[in-house]
């Protein structure tokens, strides 16, 4: 699933480190998300929302759209 | 192997792993030597007998405990894909050579095997599955 995550994370100016240390998940989930190559489940999808202060559906791109 | 990711559940599971490991080696020792010099028969070659196969249990309760309190998702998906490699391979070879046997006459292979078998499989899945990620 496309997603802004690296977008987002640049304008805030922070590292995957500093993302997943928010998200109390490893370095690794968030390449694996910012990549498209692992799709986060609901609960962490909100966090990520909650995080950024936007809705799901702004961070993450509906492939089947 | 799971070292990589430093949480205290991915820690606690790597450990118990090798602690169990460690643990089926001594006791399959150990049971060999009671064989061996006390002769044990009857009741009590039982539970003797099948103690090495115990530490098994205990890396099923760490393997459940892992995935229930582990939070992060990805982690858990990841061991779960290696668990199945373990489990797709376990079944493969030793299915494959059961009929090896039937037909071909291959030596038996001991059903001892089958646990080290296993986690040779977990291994070996184990980097094919994190390079899927990079």
């Amino acid at each position: 699933m496309k997603n802004r995550l690296k977008v987002l994370r640049a304008e805030r100016d922070w590292s995957q480190a500093d993302l997943a240390q928010r998200l109390e998940v490893s370095r690794q989930s968030v390449n694996a998300i910012e990549t498209g190559k692992f799709d986060p489940s609901l609960p962490l999808a909100f966090k990520l929302a909650r995080l950024f202060g936007l809705r799901i559906e702004e961070i993450f791109e509906d492939s089947d759209q | 192997m799971f070292c990589s990711s430093k949480s205290p559940a991915v820690r606690r599971f790597a450990r118990s792993c090798w602690m169990s490991a460690g643990l089926v080696v001594v006791l399959a020792v150990g049971a060999a030597l009671v064989f061996r010099f006390w002769h044990l028969k009857g009741l009590l070659a039982y539970p003797v007998a099948v103690l090495p196969a115990l530490p098994i249990l205990w890396v099923l309760f760490e393997t459940g405990r892992f995935l229930a309190v582990e939070k992060d998702e990805f982690q858990r998906n990841l061991l779960v894909q290696c668990l199945l490699g373990g489990i797709g391979g376990t079944l493969a070879t030793t299915t494959a050579w059961g009929y090896l046997e039937a037909f071909v006459r291959v030596p038996h292979l001991r059903a001892v095997w089958i646990y080290p078998i296993f986690w040779l499989f977990v291994v070996i899945a184990w980097p094919v599955v994190y390079r899927r990620y990079r």
